[in-house]
């Protein structure tokens, strides 16, 4: 483990990807006490107020801190978009790793049905999940796990599938490894890194999906201060008081790019073979 | 490429409109406050509630329903919309077209800027021009079709005033109006797309020219030039046809929130409003035919890519 | 034609003396004074900006602004609502009530026509309030056109309303946003088709109808006033995003916007060619609490509550600055029968005060639920709930999807944002929201007094005596507080400055379009 951490903080991606990371995660933690403001307080004098020594990245139209708001609204974005993810991947692997163990027709059958409902593009299927489960920021992590299970399940059975049949898993058996150690040292680690690599970048397009039907006014609900929320209530501003769009958009952005670079770094450290 | 299989991928297509068929049915039905609420609002009597429901025919079973759903949507009947009255079937494939051209727009600049950019990034792979595409890739994914849309609405529209800031204009009344209407949806689509395509060229590029017969061909003294586009670019880009058939996916995704701010009356916001209405009819035809689309759009990738390359074998 | 005096018309009874004899070119004397040139110049098309899709064009059944526009268009109603909230002759050229208000007589125009060339008599007319009188139609006019018992056709261009009870402002009322006439033998016929297609009287006929994108109507060369209406076309276009739609209007792709928000109002004040309209209306947002439940059963709790908002700062929070201040009532300076009262200031101390008095020494808990639609509902919860926080209000916000809403809350909840828009007479308000048997009373308020003033004035002719009786049931309101009424918004909106006779109406759903006309700067389309 520390000796994949060491690879990965090797890696550029997996580096700033990891540092962003510990950042996020901090203000997910600390968000309310790192705000230098009440972010619900709301100011007449300071409506619209730019970017400045009284408010760092400006305040919005009820003259609330943008900044304190994005710090405490970290922790109704990032973490609802990992719950979703690994939600979904748990899912997709208990149903990809069945398929792979049932094989024959059951897992055909199993599979076109999974190859079906992935012809519903995600973000429909999200939209209608989370209409049937009534819109907020839980039926929207939920409707945002149900859609990446399909996904996550294919990934799950080819790679359980391929390692089964690996050479150096046959080549363990005839040593005559003890069958702990084969599942452990041997198949485990090569069925978890593609699958942690594929959650990893999944994680920053639930933060986009998330944040997406908080905008179409499914996901989190005002006042909250979830990003996506505040991005669509900014847009009615835009020309009267742009940063209070852009501050929630740059945050999204990051946070995405944070997961990406993680993805990237991690592939790169777990898989020694594509280092080039 | 036998015709056999050809033959099972249709079959698959028709067992994937199937189970859509029934997932989005099912899903239609337990959709809390039905249309007779949002369609009358504020003025829902008990009386009134009574009657439009009645003439909705909400009263059914729901298996008697699905299957007369069923039986006339395969004549492309879908039934009338609870919220215009008008044909839901027609309205759906009208939108259908619009989407597409909005899709194939996107898809077609995509192409011709992710393709160069990727294969550049692999050539000079670790120079600066690597570096800046791996970036732009970065940024293009990291940001949701909502920002980006804005963002470039503000800047081309609102502060340069190139383009139309929204609304759709039909190729057929109007070419050059067409044109630039869609120039900012299009824009706004094609940057994932960018992004994504334009990386995964660079690492099937980088593999191919890492591969066994890229070596010898080199070994053989051929000039890197003919290295270059006889026999890396052909292979590294004919995983890009799979690629663009699973981003055709995300894009029918995608235009759901670009159509929504660039007012453009496709299947996405057709089928937002629908959703939000609570229109039945106009979800399940939208939601089927956007699916279907999707099925046809991976097939047709699939016998492109098979068609492409003989040397894959189907069984 | 009599001279009438601007009060008497206010007023809404006054069209007993305002016969127009036949003939005469109709210009209302409201019309006449909003057009800006002698002779409108004819021809053009306008092209108007809704923000939402006008999906339903069944003139009975409309609900939203962009639908009352299109209907507006295609149809005419007995009457039609001026810009100073009178009731201006439609298709029914005079009329006149008995003695005791309770019997009204309609005459109609002659040589009215449909679109499809049927003539439009006193039959359809009776048909079309039994329609709308009929629950299983399903039409808003039901208990907004007035206390109607019967309509009778006396011969083919007089119409006979009789009445429940006396009602002074029934010719205003008629003018209904869902009060459209439409053919007996359609009523008879298949009535839903009227939401595909079009037979009205209006001044344009429909072409397209596509509610998600454009709808495109007409001149109808048989309208019953020859010279209007003045452009040939009229394209209603859907923007559902207001930050674009107004970018369409400064880039001249449209001329009008029905509407727009404080937000892009600055900046289309400051484009070139494009005048920003604004004008004061009733239009308002409020907090409507349940009068017969804990802890609003008790007077002072609503005081204590009413007492810890600034409204001076709401006007800005909620309205962007766009607005005028409430004091509780419903009645905005807007309105006919507005009564001037001091304006309510915070003090927090006192609210305290109150709250204890009324058995919340410690403070208390309340859930506020404001629906998502319009987006300023949950803007005045947070404020509401900033604002209150001192007083020991402990508020949570709770913001719902609109459906959810009008299902679960809307009328049943007992602390909610409701969003009002304007009426034609401070007496369809009350009897809207406020009165015991009131079509809407979601406060639950109850209250006799208040009851028997608004009835009262119904039955009264003379403006003064109806002055009198309304102030009374302002100054009831105002202390009993059955809403929070802190923010009253003014309607904006924009236009090209080559567009020419509209004017912005404070109801928000009158627009009158056929009295609009485009000057000779205007582009050339179509």
């Amino acid at each position: 483990m520390t000796d994949l951490l060491r690879r990965l903080v090797r890696t550029p991606q997996g580096a700033i990807g990891l540092l962003l990371l510990l950042v996020l995660a901090a203000v997910c933690l600390f968000g309310p006490w790192l705000a230098p403001q009440d972010p619900e307080k709301i100011d007449f004098l300071g409506r619209f107020r730019p970017a400045g020594a009284e408010n760092w990245f400006g305040a919005d139209q009820l003259g609330r801190d943008v900044l304190s708001r994005l710090l405490v609204g970290a922790r109704s974005t990032i973490p609802m978009a990992l719950a979703a993810t690994l939600l979904g991947t748990v899912i997709g692997s208990v149903v990809g790793t069945a398929s792979a163990y049932l094989g024959g027709r059951w897992d055909e059958a199993i599979m076109r049905t999974i190859d079906a409902v992935m012809a519903v593009p995600g973000l429909l299927l999200a939209l209608l999940l989370v209409s049937t489960l009534g819109n907020g920021a839980t039926n929207a992590m939920v409707a945002i796990a149900v859609a990446f299970a399909p996904g996550m399940a294919r990934v799950t059975r080819s790679v359980a599938l391929n390692v089964r049949n690996q050479d150096y898993v046959k080549a363990a058996i005839v040593r005559g490894e003890r069958g702990s150690w084969i599942v452990f040292r041997e198949m485990l680690p090569n069925v978890m890194a593609p699958v942690v690599i594929e959650t990893t970048i999944r994680v920053s397009f639930a933060v986009m999906l998330f944040a997406t039907l908080s905008f179409l006014g499914l996901g989190a609900q005002p006042p909250a201060s979830e990003w996506g929320l505040m991005v669509a209530d900014a847009r009615q501003y835009v020309h009267q008081a742009p940063w209070i769009l852009i501050a929630p958009s740059i945050a999204i952005a990051v946070t995405a790019i944070a997961f990406n670079l993680l993805g990237d770094g991690l592939r790169d450290a777990m898989n020694p073979r594509n280092e080039r | 490429m036998s015709l056999s299989w050809i033959l099972r991928r249709l079959l698959l297509i028709v067992y994937t409109v199937f189970v859509v068929s029934v997932l989005v049915f099912g899903i239609t039905q337990v959709l809390p406050a039905d249309a007779a609420v949002t369609l009358l609002g504020e003025n829902a009597t008990a009386d009134a509630l009574a009657a439009i429901r009645d003439r909705l025919g909400l009263g059914d079973p729901i298996w008697m329903q699905y299957l007369r759903w069923v039986g006339h949507a395969v004549t492309g009947d879908f039934g009338l919309s609870m919220r215009t009255g008008q044909p839901v079937g027609p309205e759906m494939v009208a939108a259908l077209g619009r989407s597409l051209l909005l899709a194939f727009a996107a898809i077609a600049l995509m192409l011709v800027v992710a393709v160069p950019l990727g294969v550049v990034a692999a050539v000079r792979q670790g120079k600066l021009a690597d570096t800046l595409t791996s970036l732009v890739s970065y940024l293009g994914v990291a940001f949701p079709e909502f920002v980006t849309a804005t963002l470039f609405a503000m800047l081309l529209a609102d502060t340069l005033q190139w383009l139309p800031a929204t609304g759709y204009v039909s190729p057929f009344e109007d070419p050059w109006g067409a044109v630039r209407h869609l120039a900012l949806p299009v824009l706004t689509a094609s940057v994932i797309l960018v992004a994504h395509v334009s990386r995964m060229v660079r690492s099937e590029t980088l593999d191919v020219l890492h591969s066994d017969y890229v070596r010898a061909a080199r070994l053989k003294g051929l000039p890197e030039r003919t290295v270059l586009t006889r026999h890396a670019l052909r292979n590294a880009l004919l995983p890009v046809v799979t690629i663009v058939a699973l981003d055709v996916g995300y894009l029918l995704g995608g235009i759901i929130v670009i159509e929504e701010i660039f007012a453009i009356p496709g299947i996405g916001r057709q089928l937002m409003v629908a959703i939000t209405a609570r229109d039945l009819p106009s979800i399940q035809a939208g939601a089927l035919i956007m699916s279907a689309t999707y099925a046809v759009a991976n097939t047709l990738a699939d016998v492109a890519y098979a068609f492409l390359d003989k040397r894959i074998r189907y069984d | 034609m009599i001279p009438v005096t601007r009060r008497l018309f206010l007023s809404g009874t006054a069209a007993a003396v305002c016969a127009l004899s036949s003939g005469t070119v109709l210009l209302g004397p409201a019309s006449s004074a909003l057009a800006q040139t002698a002779a409108p110049k004819r021809g053009g098309v306008l092209r108007i900006s809704v923000d939402q899709a006008a999906s339903v064009i069944h003139p009975l059944r409309t609900r939203v602004n962009p639908e009352y526009l299109v209907a507006e268009l295609l149809y005419s109603g007995l009457t039609r609502l001026g810009p100073e909230m009178t009731a201006e002759p439609d298709l029914a050229e005079s009329w006149s009530p008995d003695a005791s208000l309770t019997e009204w007589t309609f005459t109609l125009r002659p040589g009215l026509t449909f679109h499809d060339g049927s003539p439009c008599t006193a039959k359809d007319v009776v048909a079309t309030f039994t329609a709308i009188l009929d629950p299983k139609t399903a039409s808003p006019a039901r208990t907004n056109v007035g206390p109607i018992k019967e309509v009778v056709a006396r011969d083919d261009r007089t119409v006979l309303i009789r009445l429940q009870s006396p009602f002074a402002d029934l010719p205003v009322t008629l003018a209904y946003t869902n009060a459209r006439i439409i053919p007996a033998a359609v009523i008879e016929g298949d009535l839903d088709s009227l939401s595909r297609t079009a037979i009205g009287t209006g001044p344009f006929k429909l072409v397209s109808f596509e509610p998600d994108r454009k709808i495109v109507v007409e001149r109808n060369p048989a309208y019953y006033d020859p010279a209007r209406p003045y452009v040939d076309r009229v394209e209603v276009l859907v923007y559902p995003d207001r930050t674009a739609e107004a970018s369409a209007l400064i880039s001249g792709d449209t001329d009008l916007m029905m509407a727009t928000a404080p937000g892009e109002f600055q900046r289309l004040g400051k484009a070139s060619g494009v005048k920003a309209l604004r004008v004061p209306s009733g239009q308002f947002l409020n907090v409507n609490m349940g009068c017969d439940q804990k802890p609003f059963s008790d007077v002072r709790v609503r005081k204590a509550l009413a007492l810890t908002i600034d409204r001076d700062a709401m006007v800005g929070f909620v309205a962007g600055g766009y607005g005028t201040p409430g004091n509780d009532s419903p009645v905005s300076p807007a309105y006919h029968f507005h009564k001037e009262m001091p304006l309510r200031k915070a003090d927090v101390a006192q609210a305290k005060k109150l709250l204890a008095e009324a058995g919340y020494p410690n403070g208390v808990d309340l859930t506020l639920i404001a629906s998502d639609k319009p987006g300023t509902r949950t803007d005045l919860a947070v404020a509401i709930r900033e604002m209150a926080k001192a007083a020991g209000f402990r508020i949570q916000v709770q913001t719902m999807p609109h459906a959810t809403y009008l299902d679960q809350v809307w009328k049943k909840g007992n602390f909610y944002v409701g969003f009002y828009n304007m009426q034609a007479t401070a007496d369809a308000i009350f009897s809207l929201l406020y009165t015991s048997d009131a079509a809407w009373n979601e406060t639950r308020w109850n209250n006799t007094a208040f009851d028997a003033l608004v009835a009262e004035a119904r039955t009264k002719t003379d403006e003064a005596e109806r002055q009198a009786l309304y102030a009374k049931a302002q100054q009831l309101m105002h202390e009993e507080i059955p809403s929070v009424i802190p923010v009253f918004f003014d309607l904006l909106a924009a236009q090209r400055t080559y567009v020419q006779g509209y004017g912005l109406h404070p109801r928000g759903s009158v627009f009158r379009l056929d009295f609009v006309s485009l000057g000779a700067d205007a582009p050339k389309r179509g």
